[in-house]
Formats: C-alpha cells, structure tokens, sequence
C-alpha cells in the first residue's frame, strides 16, 4: 500500500466534492431531506380518526353514548347526518373513515333490559387502520356496557356506582410502556431511520464517485497508472467516509433535537457502530460500482438494493417476530436488521456492547464481505 | 550515445493475431503490428475500425481473448503482467478533456496525474514550468480545466500524459473535434516533446490528412489492418492514380466516367476520378479517352493521397458494397423552380447564452441549389446559427430568412419547406428503417394517397433497399446517416440544413452521402447549408464561410479563398530534408513565416518563391543540412483557416 497514491486520489476526490456544488449538496443535502421527508412522513399513531353519526333515536342516553367518541382524543367528529344515504358519499370522499349509526328505539330498548345493536361504517381500504378503529370502537362500547351494568348494580343492590363498578370487571389491565412511554411511534422512527438513511447515502455517493470516472473515462487514468487496486478504492472512499461520518452526527442531532427523542445509551458504543455501519453501507456502493457503468443505471441499482430492501426487511415498518419465515431469514441477510437494533437499543434502550455485540460483529463481518467482494470484482484491466 | 543505432532498432510493440470482441461483435480482428523505439506511429481508420480497442489492449486497460501481445518485450496476458508495463507507459483516452478532471485547475489536474505517478516534488516543478511553457498554458495554470477550450483541453491532457516522463505515449484521437490551429500546435508540441526525449507514440485520428504526421501507419477499418508503412508507400500499394478534371457538361461527363470507374466523386465543378492500374503518366491520356462528346477544360494526373488510396485498398477486400449503381435517383414530385433566388438569409445574427457571446453578429446568404459550408471547430457556434435558422432557438439580435420567411416569427407552415438532419441524427434507435421513415412522413403529415410512393422514394434516394427491415440501432454510422437525410428529405423540402452530418463516418460512407446531396443541389435546386470540422471535405461546397469563435472570418468559394490565400501570403512550399527538426529550428531562427513539420517534411509560406528557395538553400548549406526536396504545393482549405485565424489573432494582440 502506497499511501502518497492514496492520498493523491483522496485529495483529488475531496476537492472535486466541495467545487462540484450539486455533488456537495448532494453529500449533506440529501440524508437530511430524506430523514425529514420520512420521519415526518411515516407515522402509525392512529389519532383524530374522521367520523360522522346518524342518530335515529336523538335521546339523552343516545347523546351520552355519541358523546363518548365524540370526547375521544382519539377521534375527530365531523358532524350529523339525517339519512344513512347520506354517509355513503362522506366514506366514498375519505371525508370521514367511519360512522355510527344509532338505531330508532336505542334508549327504550335499553331501559326495557333488551340488547340493542349500534351499527359502525368502517372505511376498510387500509386494514391496518381500519382493524385499529374497530378495536377502539369496541373498547369503548365495552367500556360503556361496563358502566351501564354498574348502574343497574348500583341501583338494584343499592350499592355505590364504585362498589359496582369494581364487581362488573374485577381484573383491570394496569399497563406501563417501557422504553418510549407515551407510544410515540417517531421516537421509534425518527431513531431507526438513521439505519434506513446511512443505507442509501453512502452507497449511492461511493457508486456515484467510482461511475462518474467511468462514465468520463477518466477511470483510464487509473487503469493506466501504476496505482493498485486496493489503493485506489480507499483513496476513493475516505472523502465519502469523512461525509458520511460528518452525517451521522447531523441525523443525530436531528433525531434528538428535531423529533426529541432521548439518547439513553452509550455515544461512542453508538457513533463507532454506526462507522462500521457506514462502512459496510459503502461496500454495497463498491459493489454497484463494479457492475454498471452509467450514474444513472448507479442511482437505480443502488435505490433497489439497497433502500428498498431496508425499508421492507429490517424492521422498521414491519417487525421481525410478524415476518413469515422466509422473509424473516431474508430479514437476517440484509445488514440493516442489526443497526435497526443498535440503534433502537442505543436510543430508546440504553444497550451497549454488552447487549448489542453480536449485531455489531455481525455489521464488521458484512463490512468485510462486502468489500472484498468489490475488490476482487474490481479490475484495471476490464474486458469492456 | 553510441548505443543509439541499437537502441533505436528495439521493438517497443509486438503484436500478433490481436482479436478482441465484445459479446458477439469483433471489434479488431486478428491485427499484426510492430512499433519501433522513436516512432511516432499513426492508426488512421474511421470510427468503429477498433482502433480504441487496440490502443486500449496495448495500454494494458483492456483484456483481449487471442493473440500475443509484447509491450517493452514483456508479454501482457494478465492483470498483472499488464501492471509491469504501467509504470512506463502514458495513455491518453478518447474524448475532448473527459479524461481531465474539470472542476480542478490546470496545475491541480497536473499535480493530481504527478502525485498519482509518484513524480518527485523537484522533478515536477521543472517539468511543469516546461510543458506549460511549450504548450502555452502557464498563464491558465489557475483556471478550471472545464473553462478551457478544446485545443487547450487536448494540450492539457498531452501534459498529464507526459508527466512522469513515459517511454510509450498512447494517444486516441486527441486531435477530434479540435479546431486546425490548434490540430497543427498539438502535432508541433508533440513532435518537439516526443524528439527531444526520445518517446514512443502510437497515436490514433480519423482525419486521414494527419497522416504526414506520422512516421508509420495502419489504415484499420472494420477491426482489420488494411495495410501498414509509410505513407507513400501506403498510398503506392493503390493500384492506379488520381485524376482530376473539369468539363462541360460536368454531369454527362461523371456518367461517361462512372461506367469505367468505381471511385469518382464531383467536387463542386471538379471530378476526382480514381483510375484504377493506371500509372500517373498515363492518367491524362486514359481518362480523355474515354470521354466523347464532352468538353474537357482542365485535367491532370497524379499519386493518390491518402484518403483515395484507402478506398481503393478497402475496394480490394470484400468487405464494402462494391457496386456502383448506375441508378436514375428519383426526382421531386414537384420540381423547384430554376431561379436562383436567395432563400436563406443571415443578417447580423447574433445569439448570447448569459455573457458568452455564441454567434457574434453574422452575414451571409444560401441561393436555390447551392452548397452552403459552415466550417468552424467546436464551439465555434456552427450548431447554434442553424438552431436560429431553423426557428429551434430565438436569435438575441439580429434576423434569420428562410424561403422567404423571418425565422423569428414563422410558423409551422415554414417548417414544412425545411429539412434539417442534427449532429445526433434524431433516429428511434429501435425502430427499423422502414418504421424511421414512415414515422418522419406522418411527423410531416405527408398526404395518405402519396405515402407509399413518397416512402419508396426516400428508400431510393437514400439508397437504403437493402436494410429495410433492420433495427435503426444496428445498422453502421455510414448508413444510419443516409438513413437521417431520408428522414430529413421525407417532405421533399427547398431547404436542408445539416448539422455536422458526415462526423464519425467513414470515408466511403462520406462519399456517398456527398453524391445525394451533390444531386439535390445540382438536380432539384434544393439550398444546402451542412457544416462540418473536416476542412477537406469542404470542397465539395459551392461557397464557405469559416467560423471561428461565434464570427464568421471568410466567406467566399473555395477556389477563392484559396487563391486570395496564396494572393495574400504566397505559395505553399514543401521541403524534405534529412533532419527535419534541426531545419525547423534553423527556419525558425531565420523568421519564416508558418513553418512546420509534417511528418518528415516541412511546410511555409513564401511571397516570393523563388527568393526564399534561395535563401532556403543557403541557410541549409550552411549547416551542412541535405535537402532532399522542395517543392510548391496548392494550399489546402484547412491552410486557409489556420493562416486567418492566426492573421486574426495577431491583429487582435497588437
């Protein structure tokens, strides 16, 4: 290893970086904007679900059961309607995801002891959505079924509403969220998506950085001096390195300042986990670098394996444990898996080494993997 | 030095049954080739004749799957052998400047290329300061090297190259696209560079008037060597001489010839006519011969250059189309008038994109039937001032009349009296000819009733009956461009504009194109404007203008210009001598205007012929120099441009 050859390319690359003004807003720019488009973007909490209400009955105790979503936090009342025809079109616009349909009779019925049935309108196009509104919808209706028991207990037995209360439903679920307390889901995204950020910008400026050359022909300068292999790749990479460290530590700050998520764990457990990350991430730039030769064939290739598979298999979106075990195995050959955990143990965890090691090996041994591969495929003498 | 007769008999290139292909397509076929130490030796072939592929073999960047290759006699047949030679050797890729980093200055792209091969701090100073100062570049040292021009480009590239000081320089066509003042100074530099440290250079072009530059050569086309030696000889194993005449009538003159002859072309009211197994003093007599009934104004014989050689040695192989039908070429549905009006009109046209001045307030106008050349290098604005004229882009100042019409404010209608062919031929690579052509036709919404006839009429006279069904994509450059002017002639237009249509073709390709346009200025009256960086073939043009950094600095005929050259600055002497780089120095010394080298031989300008033969002959006495000969030769067009660009730019630092 030559390192005045190394340095001369190192050299070379940096100042092309910084007086090419789209590459260098491309290096700093575009992890940021990626992270914010997606940490504002994606978001699982299910809050302020639109609805609307026929109420066929309009008596006291109809408005005290409307009454129950209509306070929920969780909901967003869009108002009355007289007929059942006129939901149709308010589903049919998505200006509202459900409605409730009190029928005729509701309070009679109920005070005559007969079961009576509130029919719901679930917008079911997104079921992930839709599952998660029926189950507040029923926690609800059970909650009020509770209550009214309670009040016929109390007033039959002549005990207080409590007293009743307590014999209606005797077990209650007392839960405490570990790690992110109040289930704030961009907690949970806005730390993970330094794996899914730190998986495209590395590779797509290592792949961009060995395809220009190609693509100018400048890469025979290369070829056609005495500089190895090995050589020039590193002097290659170390600029695209020194800026992607650099953006560790800005997503960092942006994860806990922007989205205010805390960092319980270890700083340089983290920030070297994330090198080594970085550095397997680039690998996979090598390695489409070596196959293609136009930067946008670089910038396509890249895109699909690489963040595709990330916001897919590591566990970001869809967790691990719900995975069919095909796509879990798969899951564990992609390297995003393991810095997804580095990253959720760091942030929201408080791990280290301790806990995180063999996630941390197994990203040294993609590194190592990656890389070799890339440098054996990579030849001064090509035969095209 | 007594070593040096032996050191200059070594061989510095062995090449043996050289196959290289990439999938299916062979891309040199079996290629024999010897370099010797010293030499500066020329591959001269169109493109895709594999040069690129050789040159890149050689350098050791590209593998190859047969054949025996020896650089420095060391056998290259892998990776590694390859990366022994490396060290020694400098190669310089195709491509103005891609080989350069643009967004780094001149010095910082030659400190990168001395870092990268290891150059000593001490060495590269004293290189740097020589090479910039030869090439003139010292005062860009601290400009980016995307803001210099294309010569400049080339001469920075030639430095990078030569940095570490290599034994072998290979250089591919790094005289393409760059204008002939600069051509000529590149050669100068590197010939002074490559005597003065005793490199070996294997250079590449597809300008087939280089070849005097080169000490050897090999013409390739196809991936084959057709033939190889010194350019003479190259050009005797030609059978046959050129003849050159004019006639009256020139056209019943070309067809009494062409039934004799498969090489012939009329350029403007000349015929070049290839005499096959005629010996020069025969040439005359033989061709009179054969002509009745027309009548011959001038003609003589002589030895064919290169490019005639190359045609008639390609004629030798069965590799081309060697029929020369003697077909009718179909006319004009509706022939043009015979009135010799002006229909296209530049006045004044000027063209800025954000400060750079593009097209600097240009004059000129195209009568009905004539060819109409813009020649002009890179970057002299020749693509721009077609844009302005056929209404693609709004002049800054100035007007532009095409048939009649101000192209500032014409419609659609106009355009359906223009043809006009792009530098990139605007062809749907995966369509097939036939597809190309009938899409252009409904493109030009030609009638349904006349469709057919109208398609085998574009088929006809861009001779294209034999690809029909072939993918555009496939087919070679040659034919693919007559393929472009079918397309541009589909609504039988009165004026074609063609922007640098014949680059990348071969000269045979060339050729042919040459006689459809002939016939549509000379038959159909159609106005032809075509501009183009190849200064010969210039000539087929009735009238030129020569463009140089957006303005045009001659306008006049060929012949003209030419004469008014030799009116202004004299004959063209050529001189052989037996060491012609110490008589250029002398020359130089001794203040001759315009002398350089060529090959072996040298070229100047003399007013007054006889007195400077004189003074010629005295000074070479004197140092006891053998002059071989000297003789006066008719300036060439790209004399023309180089002695006006370089008359300008000296009234312009004075």
């Amino acid at each position: 290893m030559n390192l005045s050859r190394v340095w001369a390319v190192t050299y070379k690359e940096w100042r092309e970086i910084l007086r090419d003004r789209l590459f260098f807003a491309m290096a700093f720019g575009l992890p940021v904007l990626i992270f914010l488009v997606l940490g504002y973007g994606i978001s699982f909490d299910v809050e302020k679900i639109t609805f609307a209400v026929l109420d066929q009955d309009r008596t006291a105790m109809s408005r005290d059961f409307l009454h129950r979503f209509i306070d929920s936090r969780y909901f967003d009342y869009k108002g009355d309607v007289s007929s059942e025809r006129d939901l149709d079109p308010l589903l049919a616009d998505s200006d509202i995801r459900f409605a409730i349909i009190i029928p005729h009779r509701f309070q009679e019925q109920l005070l005559a002891g007969q079961a009576t049935s509130v029919q719901s309108l679930i917008d079911g196009v997104f079921p992930y959505r839709a599952e998660i509104e029926k189950g507040y919808l029923s926690a609800i209706i059970a909650n009020f079924n509770a209550q009214s028991l309670a009040d016929y207990l109390a007033r039959t037995r002549g005990i207080s509403k409590e007293q009743a209360l307590s014999q209606v439903s005797p077990v209650r679920l007392e839960s405490r969220y570990l790690y992110n307390q109040a289930l704030r889901s961009q907690w949970s995204m806005s730390s993970g998506l330094m794996m899914l950020v730190l998986i495209v910008t590395p590779p797509f400026l290592t792949a961009l950085g060995v395809v220009r050359e190609k693509e100018n022909g400048s890469i025979y300068n290369i070829y056609a001096s005495t500089i190895s292999r090995s050589e020039f790749i590193l002097g290659k990479f170390l600029p695209y390195l020194l800026i992607s460290c650099l953006n560790i530590l800005v997503l960092w700050w942006l994860v806990m300042h922007v989205f205010g998520t805390p960092f319980k764990g270890d700083p340089l457990f983290y920030y070297l986990a994330s090198v080594i990350y970085v550095i397997c991430t680039a690998g996979i730039g090598l390695l489409v670098s070596v196959l293609v030769r136009t930067q946008i064939s670089a910038v396509i290739l890249t895109m699909v394996i690489s963040f595709v598979p990330a916001m897919l298999y590591s566990g970001l979106l869809v967790p691990i444990e719900s995975m069919g075990m095909g796509t879990k195995i798969e899951a564990h050959l992609f390297p995003t898996l393991y810095h997804l955990r580095i990253s959720w143990g760091s942030f929201l965890k408080g791990l280290g080494w301790a806990e995180l090691w063999f996630d941390v090996t197994a990203l040294i041994f993609y590194a190592i993997l990656l890389w070799v591969i890339g440098l054996l495929n990579f030849h001064k003498r090509p035969s095209e | 030095m007594g070593e040096a007769s032996l050191v200059d008999e070594q061989t510095v290139i062995n090449i043996t049954g050289l196959c290289k292909s990439y999938k299916k397509k062979l891309a040199v076929n079996t290629v024999d080739l010897t370099v010797k130490r010293g030499e500066i030796y020329g591959l001269i072939g169109p493109d895709g004749a594999g040069k690129s592929s050789l040159m890149k073999a050689i350098a050791g960047v590209l593998s190859f799957e047969q054949g025996a290759l020896e650089v420095f006699n060391l056998t290259i047949d892998s990776e590694a052998s390859a990366e022994k030679i490396k060290g020694r050797l400098g190669f310089m890729p195709q491509g103005l400047g891609l080989n350069l980093y643009g967004a780094l200055s001149v010095e910082e792209n030659i400190d990168f290329f001395a870092q990268l091969r290891e150059v000593s701090p001490e060495q590269l100073a004293e290189r740097k300061n020589k090479l910039l100062a030869m090439t003139r570049l010292d005062k860009f040292r601290e400009r980016p090297m995307k803001n210099l021009s294309g010569g400049m480009k080339q001469k920075l590239g030639l430095i990078c190259t030569l940095i570490h000081q290599p034994e072998l320089v290979i250089l591919d066509e790094p005289t393409t696209g760059v204008d002939p003042v600069s051509r000529r100074d590149f050669w100068a530099i590197l010939a002074e560079l490559l005597q003065e440290q005793g490199i070996t250079a294997l250079v590449s072009t597809a300008y087939m008037d280089e070849a005097a530059r080169f000490n050897r050569l090999s013409l390739m086309y196809n991936g084959q060597i057709l033939a190889t030696g010194e350019t003479d000889s190259i050009c005797q194993q030609a059978q046959g001489c050129l003849v050159e005449l004019t006639a009256e009538p020139q056209l019943e003159a070309l067809k009494q010839l062409k039934k004799h002859y498969l090489q012939i072309e009329a350029i403007s009211s000349r015929i070049r006519v290839f005499a096959d197994n005629t010996p020069v003093n025969a040439g005359v007599k033989t061709v009179t011969d054969l002509l009745a009934g027309v009548k011959i104004k001038t003609i003589r014989a002589f030895d064919a250059a290169l490019e005639d050689a190359f045609i008639a040695l390609l004629r030798e192989r069965p590799l081309i189309d060697q029929t020369n039908k003697d077909k009718s070429i179909p006319r004009f549905d509706k022939p043009l008038p015979h009135n010799k009006s002006i229909v296209i009109e530049a006045k004044q046209l000027t063209r800025d994109f954000g400060k750079f001045r593009s097209v600097d307030h240009i004059d000129f106008s195209v009568k009905q039937g004539e060819i109409f050349g813009l020649l002009g290098a890179n970057g002299a604005g020749k693509t721009t001032t077609i844009k302005m004229l056929t209404g693609i882009l709004p002049p800054s100042a100035g007007e532009g009349h095409v048939a009649g019409a101000d192209m500032r404010k014409a419609g659609q209608l106009i355009k359906e009296r223009i043809g006009y062919m792009s530098q990139s031929f605007s062809l749907y690579l995966d369509l097939t000819v036939m597809e190309n052509i009938r899409l252009y036709a409904s493109i030009y919404g030609i009638n349904r009733k006349i469709i057919k006839q109208r398609l085998a009429w574009v088929i006809h006279i861009a001779g294209l009956e034999d690809v029909i069904g072939q993918l555009a994509g496939s087919l070679p450059m040659g034919i693919r461009q007559r393929l472009a002017l079918g397309c541009a002639l589909v609504h039988q237009p009165v004026v074609l504009f063609l922007d640098e249509p014949t680059s990348g073709v071969d000269p045979i390709g060339r050729r042919h194109f040459w006689e459809i346009l002939v016939h549509l200025a000379r038959e159909e009256q159609v106005a032809i404007l075509v501009t183009t960086h190849y200064m010969n073939e210039a000539e087929h043009c009735d009238h030129l203008a020569l463009m140089y950094a957006g303005c045009v600095i001659a306008d006049d005929s060929p012949a003209n210009m030419i004469q008014a050259l030799q009116n202004e600055a004299g004959q063209l002497l050529e001189m052989t001598t037996d060491n012609p780089l110490a008589t250029l120095a002398l020359l130089k010394q001794a203040h001759f205007k315009g002398a350089a080298l060529y090959g072996k031989h040298i070229h100047l300008l003399a007013l007054n012929s006889e007195n400077v033969k004189d003074r010629i002959h005295e000074l070479l006495a004197k140092q006891s120099i053998k002059l071989i000969n000297l003789e006066a030769r008719s300036p060439t067009l790209e004399d023309v441009f180089v002695y006006r660009v370089l008359a300008l730019e000296n009234t312009e630092s004075t």
